[in-house]
Order: C-alpha cells, then structure tokens, then sequence
C-alpha cells in the first residue's frame, strides 16, 4: 500500500542523529513562534505557559525527523487519502472534495480523557433516560420539569412513534457531543448529536493514514487504539436483534449524500450491508431486503437517514429514502432501528438549560460536565434576561436548523444591522419559543503545521459513545474539526475546515502498549452473504461498462494503427470505414466527424460529450462503482480513478492518444486480476463477471459481423484478429493468412479461446447455474433456459455454416439474455418500479 | 342532526398493480359535540392483510396491504353520525388573543388536545413572514380572539378565489398565498400558518359538509367532496372553535368531522403507496344525508 512505511526508525532516526541535538532547538524555535491567540485558552500552552508534557513528548520525537522526512510523509498521508478516494461533500456542492487532513493529531492526555469520559457517559445514560420518559410515560412534560413548548417545536419530535417501546430496548444505541475546551480549563459540551452522527467512520479513516504516515512515532506515543470502540459498537447492535445471527444494513441516503463515503467506509469496516431504502421492503411484520436470492429478513437498520424520512406511508411523504411501512414494523417491534427514530428530539438547544435539573432528578447527581449556557426564549424570565443583553449572547434556533425568520444562524446580535437586531428583538418577544440565547465561550485552539511552524487554531471535538450491556463506552479520539481561520465561531466542514485525528495518549509504559497493534489494522470482515439486488445490478453494469470501454479502445487503436501503417492503401480503408462506423454506432465519435480521421480517434478516446467514448464509459464505470464503494477493494477503486483521471487530461498529439489508449487497456487488465484474485466470491463477484462476459460476448459478435462477414477480405479479417486479440493465436494456429472459416472458427465458436463468443457462453452458463434459483416448482429459469440453448447452439454450430444472418441471430440471442438476467436477478434494482405514492383526495 | 354518509374513493391505475399499502382514516370522530353510530369500509380487492389503530391524535387508522394484482381499487366507507354543536356567535366577546397565546405557550401537556402542538409550523404549514403579517391586520393588540379569527376568515373568503383547477395538493403554501387562490385545503392551511405565525395554536380538519343544504340556505362550497376547515384553541374557556373559510362559517351542525391533526399530512383520508402502475386516475364521491 503507498503511504505505508515500516522503515522509520532506521531512515529518519540516523539522519537527524548526524546533527548536533538539532531537535531541541526546532522544538524550541516552533514554541517560540507559536503565538496564542489572546485570551484564548491553548491545548499546547497550559495556562501557566508553559507546554503542556503531552505535546512536549509529541514535539520532541516530532523533531527527530527531518523536515524533509515530514515533509514525504505528509505527502504520503495526502496520497493515501487521494488513492483510498476519502472524500466528503460541502452541503449545496455536487462534486466530492478531498478529505483536507490536518498532519498534526490533537493530543489528549488521559487524565483529561477519563474527565471527558466520565462527562459523556452520564450525559448519554441521562439523554436515554429523557427520551424513554418523553416518548414513553411523559411525566417530565406534565409535572413541569421541561416545558411541552421545548419538545413540541422539535420537528424530530415524532408523533407517529409516541407510546412504542423501542425495539432493542433502546433509543440510543451510538451518541456523539460535540464538545470543546473552555476559558477554565474544563470541557464543555457544545451540542448533542442522538439522531445519527456522521464522523466516526472519518476518524477510523484519519487514524489509518496519520499512523501509517507516522508509524513509529504513533507507537511510540502509546496511543489508545479506537478498534475496540467499533467492536463494541457492532456487538451492541448484534446483541439488540432477537435471534442470533442478525443481518444488520447501514441505510444509507445514497451517493449524493455528503457523508456517503463515511457510510461505505463504515459498512464495510462493521460487515454491514450498505442498503439504500429501496432495497428494503416491509413483509408481514418484518422489514426485508431486497437479494438475488429473494427477499432476506433484516434484523437491525443502523441509520444514516434523518428520522422524518424513514417511512412515505406515516413520516414525511415527499421522501424517497425511506421504506413505506418501516414505522409500522418498529411499532410492531419487527426491527431494530438505531437510533430509534425520534430520538433526534434531544438535539433540539431549547432542551439544554434544564439538563442539569434533570440530571439531579433521574440520577441524583449533577452534570459533571458543562455545557454551554443556554437561555430557552419560551420562558418569561429567561426571554427578559436576553432581551435585555442582547449582545451578549448568539442567538440560535431552539430547535436547531437555523434562526427561524432568518434561515442562518447562530446570529450575534451585534454584528446585526439596526433594522435586523430590531426584527429579532420583535421575533424573540412574539415566540420567544422558537430562539435561544446562548452564551459565547472562547474555546481552546490546538497545534496545526503551517509550512515548518506550528500556529493556534480553534477546533470543534465531536467524541462518540455506544451502549453496551455494561454501560457506555466512549471512542478514544474522536472527530476533530479545525477552523482555518483563527476567528471561527462554527467549524463546520463546508467552510475551509481541516479535520485532525485525536490521540488519547496513555501515561502508561510502553509495555502495555507493544501488546497492541501499533497499527491500527482495518479489520476487514466478510460481507454477509447475501447479495443486495441493486448491489448486483450495479456490479453487472459495472462489468458491461469496462468492458465496453476495453472494445472502444481496441476499436480506436486498430484505427490509429492502420492509419500509420497502411496510408492510403485501398485495400485498408473500407475496413477503417468499417471501424469508424461501428465508433459513430457506439456513440464514441459523431458522424460529422469521420471526415476528419485524425479527430476521430481522439474523439472516441477523449469525449466529454459522446456517451460512448472511452472517457464516458470509464466515467459510468466509476459512477457506478461509486454506489459499491464498500464492495471494492482501495486497489480496485484506485484503478478507476486512475483511468478516469488520465482520460480527462489533455493529450498532446497523436501519439499521446494511442499511449493513453496502450495505458488505459493495461488497466482493465489490471483492474480484472484484482477482481480476479481478491475479490470474496460470495460478495457478488458472479455479477461483475456476468456483466463482462455478457458484454464481451456482444461486443464480439457485433465485430464478427463488421469484418467476417460472408465477403469478408484479408484486411477484414485482419482487423476482426486484432479486435479480438487472437492473432498469435490464429498464426500458431493456421500457416495461412486469415481466411473466412478459420477465423469465424476461432472468434466465434472456438470454447478453448477466452476472447470467444463460445467461451462467454460456457462462462455465462456456469455463473447462472451457480446462483440460487427464485422460483419453486422445479421449472427452468428464464436466464438459465436461454444460456443453455445459446451454448447448445455454438457447440453444435459448424464454422462453415456460420453467415452474416446467423451472427446477426446470435447477437440477439445474446441481448435476450443479458435482458433476462437484469429482469430475472435484479427486478428491485434502480430501474425497476419504485412505489409511488397514491393521488391524495383534495 | 343524525347524517348518512357515503364516501367511495376509486383509483384505476393504467396498468396492474402488484402491491398496496394504504392508511385510512375514513371514520368520524366522535366527541365534540359528534357522535358515531356506526361505520363500516368495504374494501375491493379484499386485502391481504387489514389491522386498526389510533394514531397519535386520536384517529382511526386502518392500514391495509393489497399483494394480488389489480387495476383498480375502490374504498367504500359508510357513517351514521349525529352531530350537535353549541357555537358562539361571530360577534361574542372573547379573551385578548395575545392571553390566549401566553397561555397556550405554558401548556404543559404533549397529548393530542394540548393547544401547543398546533402553534408551529407543520410538514405542509411552513410558518411564513408575509402569511403572518396578512394574519396580524385581523389581530389589533388586544383584541378579541374570536373576532380576530372571524375577521381572518372573512378576509381569506373575500380575497381569495375558489378555484379548484388551480392547486393540487402539492402546490406549496407559498405559492397559494402569492396567487390567492386554491380550495379549501388550501384556504385552511393559509389562515393555519396565519394563526400560528401569531403563537395561536390552529388545527386542521378533514371532514364533510351536507351535500344538500337545509331549505332557504345556500349550498356550501365542497358539499361533494371532502371538506378541510380550521379549528382554533380560544383559550381554556372556549376551547377548540371550528372555522371554515372556505364558506366563511363558524363550524355547526352542518360540518361532520372526520379527523384533526397539524396539516392534511396528518389526516388525509386515503394514503398509500403502489407498486406497479406509473399512471392513476382518482375519483372521490361524497354523498351526505340528513336522515333525522
């Protein structure tokens, strides 16, 4: 893997061993420049200003490499995040962005840590507790301790799911706090995510690459290692299903989803199956999914979908993410939601201030940590003491999701003109339910590498915890979010923000830590073994569209190659017409431009615009690979970028495009031995193969058809032979030049030929009878009848008997079947009938 | 005043449905001055599989599933409903409007007749700046909250034009408000936003109107179909008031109601999804009889 290096010690260690105790001293000039930001509390610099011993440790063995050994392996950590194709989207954006990674982990010590623990697992056991009376009893409501106005506003406040015990027995299976360091020192909690936060499959991905960039750095610092988090949190989920070997899915909303490559990760990583509403159905009282083997039960639904949308039929009814009658299975207590919907309603800022009244009346304790001084508007004394220092607060939505009347938020109400701070005064006096007011804290900044010196940065922490039968267990590290500028007041992603890993640095001596990995490995497990119809339809066309794209450059290529060899010859050119109309009947180059041969193969190679040239194709390739993220390896993924990025640039001649072309068919080659040799059999690899072969079974046909047809030349032939990559083939085979019957023989019938039509047939044959029939009754599927009867037609078939009209039924056959298998295996996929809502009554 | 009523909702779809899973909320509510005598849904094709509930807010709630193929799918629902209602007058005096709202905003219950589940916005009734300062002429400081709502009614059934060409039931409420028209859907999700833009808890009802008026009254406007109208929390005293703007009526012994809830998304009669068929055609006969 690139970006890996496991000869640290021995390179850097010995070069920087040369100088005179140079690290000390760029220790001492980083700290020197490091300029705090005025009262403003620093993760490095301790109040006392001096540097906190944890960053101290980190400092000095940071030093010992060279800034040039940084410099490579900052560069390898970007590189590996480019290659593993990390990436997120900004909300509003359409193009995925590369993840931006800060190089510098945060540094937590674990005094600190088990502070912050202790904060977040009363936290999580109290928000559990709030919800289970809100939606269950409703006693805090009715004696008073949190005003109905506070939970009513909420829009994750869910009716539909009032009075129905949570399948699991839980609401919150995963919470997350967003959580900062305030002018005292002490953590604070900023904001509570309990409907389904997004970060923690980015911070596995953060820990992979900054401890295989820094890989004995990171040992040597004993840092708490995060995979046993993950466990924990899979073995909640799996204990929370009521048989035992549940089949879990991560529904997703899909590829256009900003954090969707967190969900591939994640699924993956946790041996969920990836789903997206469509591939569930609701059957009975259970909720399915959607296989090529039927309809499987599904036991446990982790969500990455908001609650509202999870169900057409009684949530939000314009959705297209859900499944209808999913709300009805958890009231029926089908299935296993987490986080149960609804629990989104602890979000909600308005239900901050009466936290700590809660937290004395269920646990008789109080909080142990703080959270950020909230004012809810909705109450008589709170809305005066607002009003009254307006300024001094950052006024906020008290449901979340913006400052209602303003669509942005939070708002400080200085930084208002006059006009606007009147408006929000006006609002907040009128419904004052709907604002909070919220103190504004200074929090700490930490370390970030600014081209060889290190300055203060502010940062958001987002800490994750999940239940488990023996309480609640905390993610050592977290998501960190880093503003660019020192002035932020929100990091959110969108903005120029860096993420960090954090590291949760033991005290303890290295032993402890030897014992672990000093890596954190990905675990990679098997994926349940069943194959999600929409997940096999996109590994089939996945298969069609490469292959497609390898017979476009075959076809471009043989145009280039006789266009420099044989100029003119008027022999050659009705055979390179034959080429190039078969290019325009692909949609790889246009009509018009056949007149302009030099353009054609360039066109056919390079085209935005033509949906059949090599570019598109690999384009719809990757596309599509985009929805099997978590079914392809990094390598895999990798070889498509790659080609989808050298298409996209600009070649310089006619020699750069057949170059492009040669490299581009070494990649297909390459991507199939990877699916070859690593890909998990179960995991849908028949259906990528299918696609293939189905394709290239067509493909060559089509080409039998354009140059061996029943008048068929030498330079026909010839060309045919160079399509199909059979010429070594056919001259060790045949001491004469290619001759009809020989050549039909060889392309088309020959099953020892892996570039056959025959040989497709077979492989076609093998896959279908392989897979798990649908239908009971001992009757030959549609699929299966067709390949038989095709692969019964080129074993019998006779090389000499083969014309024009034969290939042309045999191409036929061939679309019947590949039709057959789409409608056959993958009636549930993206084309087939979604529900539809039925016609509301006016 | 005892009612018949006959409500059939029929869909043909262009081409065979393999799957339906429908929620109907088809029988009336009793309470309030209403009380069921009796109900029953005739369901064609007969569904694999019918179970009943109450929803959060009260209402019946059957839902279906239909797996054997169909073209066409016909719900026929009967009610006998007597209905007796004390309404105030249009010009009776009422609490300050700005009282009603403080107290609605202490409540201190999430059940379904709490007032403060109906004093935010809602899936359909986004709260609006312009639809609140339409709603606040009718509302001068202190004034009543009856003739605040009577006043708003008046004006929406002034202003606004019935058309039922002119919205379906996705037409957002902001264009309803800009183009002053709709149907009385729509007319009642205005004067909602109206209301709760002003902190006043609204609800919206799904019912029906008698088909023929009594002698010597004019027949009122969606007598054949389903009916939508406002209910409004007047304060503990009054309690929960109908409006109907569309008619600019209070809501009497004429209105039969079928369910309330925060918006149309909450009560709609039929809803469901298909599986199958691109294309349906809708069609909804409502047939309602004073027999007594």
């Amino acid at each position: 893997m690139a970006g890996h290096d496991g000869q640290e010690s021995g390179g850097a260690g010995s070069r920087a061993g040369t100088k005179v105790r140079p690290n000390n001293r760029r220790v001492a000039q980083w700290a020197r420049d490091y300029v705090r930001l005025p009262g403003i509390p620093d993760e490095y610099i301790g109040q006392d200003g001096a540097p906190r011993a944890v960053w101290t440790r980190f400092f000095d063995a940071f030093a010992s490499l060279s800034p040039s050994d940084i410099q490579r392996r900052f560069g390898s950590a970007d590189r590996h995040l480019r290659e593993a194709g990390v990436t997120y989207r900004a909300p509003g954006e359409t193009a995925d962005r590369l993840w931006p990674l800060s190089h510098l982990p945060l540094l937590i010590d674990e005094a600190d840590w088990q502070q912050l623990t202790a904060g977040i697992v009363q936290r999580a056991q109290l928000l559990e507790l709030v919800l289970s009376d809100l939606y269950g009893e409703g006693r805090l409501v009715t004696e008073g301790a949190i005003p109905a106005a506070a939970v009513a506003g909420s829009t994750e406040y869910l009716r539909a799911v009032c009075g129905v015990k949570p399948p699991g027995g839980r609401y919150l299976s995963i919470y997350a706090a967003d959580v900062g360091r305030g002018p005292d020192g002490r953590w604070w909690v900023l904001g509570d995510r309990t409907q389904a936060p997004s970060g923690a499959g980015y911070a596995l991905e953060n820990r992979l690459v900054l401890s295989r960039a820094f890989t004995s750095l990171y040992k040597s610092m004993n840092v708490e290692r995060v995979a046993p988090f993950f466990e924990a949190f899979r073995d909640s989920l799996r204990a929370s299903a009521d048989r035992d070997e549940p089949r879990i899915g991560l529904l997703t909303p899909g590829t256009f989803s900003e954090t969707y490559f967190e969900h591939a990760t994640l699924a993956r990583y946790l041996g969920f199956l990836l789903v997206e509403g469509d591939d569930l159905a609701v059957s009975g009282d259970r909720v399915h999914i959607r296989t090529v083997a039927g309809l499987k039960r599904l036991d446990v639904l982790l969500r990455r979908v908001d609650s509202n949308s999870l169900d057409p039929l009684e949530l939000d009814a314009s959705s297209q993410l859900g499944v209808p009658g999913l709300i009805d299975v958890v009231r029926k207590n089908g299935v296993v939601v987490a986080n149960m919907p609804g629990s989104g309603v602890m979000e909600a800022p308005a239900l901050l201030g009466f936290l700590p009244s809660l937290s004395r009346r269920f646990l008789g304790e109080d909080l142990k940590m703080p959270h950020i001084a909230t004012w809810w508007c909705g109450q008589k004394a709170a809305r005066e003491e607002v009003l009254s220092r307006l300024d001094e607060f950052a006024i906020e939505g008290a449901y979340g999701r913006g400052v209602p009347g303003f669509g942005r938020g939070p708002l400080l109400a200085g930084e208002l003109s006059a006009s606007e701070r009147e408006r929000l005064k006006t609002a907040i006096a009128d419904r004052g339910i709907d604002y909070v007011g919220q103190e504004l804290v200074r929090l700490s900044t930490t370390p970030v590498w600014d081209n060889g010196r290190i300055t203060p940065r502010p940062f958001v922490l987002r800490v994750f915890a999940t239940a488990t039968p023996d309480g609640w267990t905390l993610m050592p590290g977290g998501f960190c979010r880093i503003a660019d500028q020192p002035d932020a007041r929100a990091v959110s992603m969108g903005d120029g923000a860096r993420a960090a890993d954090v590291w949760v640095v033991s005290d303890k001596a290295v032993s402890t830590a030897t014992l672990l990995p000093a890596v954190d490995t990905v675990r990679i497990r098997r994926i349940a073994g069943v194959v999600p119809s929409r997940a096999a339809d996109n590994l089939f066309w996945l298969g069609r569209y490469l292959e497609r794209a390898e017979a476009t450059l075959r076809l471009l290529r043989a145009l280039g190659m006789q266009r420099d060899a044989g100029k003119g010859s008027p022999t050659v050119l009705p055979a390179l017409e034959r080429v190039q109309r078969l290019l325009v009947t692909w949609g790889a180059v246009s009509q018009t431009s056949r007149a302009q041969p030099a353009k054609v193969v360039a066109e056919a190679l390079q085209s935005e615009e033509k949906f059949g040239s090599a570019l598109s194709l690999v384009r719809s390739a990757q596309r599509t690979a985009t929805s099997l993220r978590e079914r392809l390896s990094p390598d895999a993924w990798q070889v498509i970028t790659e080609m989808s990025e050298r298409l996209a640039q600009e070649v310089e001649d006619d020699d750069g495009v057949m170059i492009a072309a040669e490299l581009t068919l070494q990649e297909l080659a390459s991507f199939a031995g990877l699916a070859q040799e690593n890909m998990n059999r179960a995991a849908g690899w028949r259906f990528l193969e299918m696609g293939r072969r189905a394709e290239r079974a067509i493909n060559t046909v089509r080409f039998a058809r354009q140059f061996a047809y029943d008048e068929a030349g030498g330079e026909d032939l010839d060309i045919l032979l160079t399509l199909v990559d059979c010429q070594i083939t056919y001259r060790s085979r045949y001491l004469v030049g290619p001759l009809l019957a020989p050549v039909r023989d060889l392309v088309v019938l020959d099953p020892y030929n892996p570039r056959s039509v025959a040989f497709q047939a077979s492989a076609l044959n093998e896959h279908i009878a392989s897979l798990p029939t649908l239908k009971e009754g001992g009757l030959i599927e549609r699929p299966q009848r067709l390949a038989v009867a095709l692969q019964a037609t080129l074993t019998t078939a006779e090389a000499a008997s083969l014309d024009t009209k034969t290939l042309f039924a045999l191409e036929q056959d061939l679309l019947s079947l590949a039709d057959a298998i789409g409608s056959h295996y993958f009636p549930h996929g993206p084309n087939a009938s979604r529900p539809e809502k039925l016609t509301g009554l006016a | 005043m005892i009612y018949d009523i006959r409500h059939v909702t029929s869909y043909s779809y262009e081409s065979p449905v393999s799957y339906s899973r429908c929620s109907l909320r088809l029988e009336p509510k009793s309470g309030d001055g209403q009380q069921l005598v009796s109900h029953t849904v005739d369901i064609r094709p007969k569904p694999a599989d019918r179970t009943i509930r109450r929803d959060f807010f009260g209402t019946h709630t059957e839902s279906i599933v239909i797996e054997t193929s169909h073209r066409s799918l016909r719900i026929d629902s009967r009610s006998r409903v007597s209905v007796s209602r004390s309404v105030p007058a249009r010009g009776e005096g009422s609490r300050a409007w700005e009282q009603v709202r403080d107290v609605a905003f202490e409540s201190t219950s999430l059940g379904p007749e709490s007032p403060i589940g109906y004093v935010f916005g809602s899936p359909l009734v986004p709260l609006q700046q312009p639809v609140t300062a339409y709603a606040s002429q009718s509302f001068p400081k202190g004034a009543g909250i009856l003739a605040g709502a009577v006043d708003l009614m008046h004006r929406i059934r002034t202003e606004f034009k019935y058309d039922s060409k002119a919205t379906v039931i996705s037409t957002p409420l902001r264009e309803v408000f800009e183009k002053r028209h709709g149907v009385c859907q729509d007319f009642a999700h205005v004067m909602i936003a109206g209301l709760r833009g002003l902190g006043l808890p609204a609800a919206y009802v799904s019912g029906y109107l008698r088909t023929i008026p009594p002698p010597g009254r004019p027949r009122l406007q969606g007598a054949d179909a389903t009916h939508a109208w406002v209910s409004l929390w007047c304060g503990d005293g009054l309690g929960w008031i109908g409006f109907d703007p569309t008619n600019d009526i209070l809501v009497e012994n004429d209105h039969i109601v079928l369910a309330v809830g925060r918006d149309f998304s909450d009560v709609s009669p039929v809803d469901g999804i298909i599986v199958g068929s691109r294309k349906q055609k809708l069609a909804v006969a409502v047939d309602v009889m004073p027999v007594g």
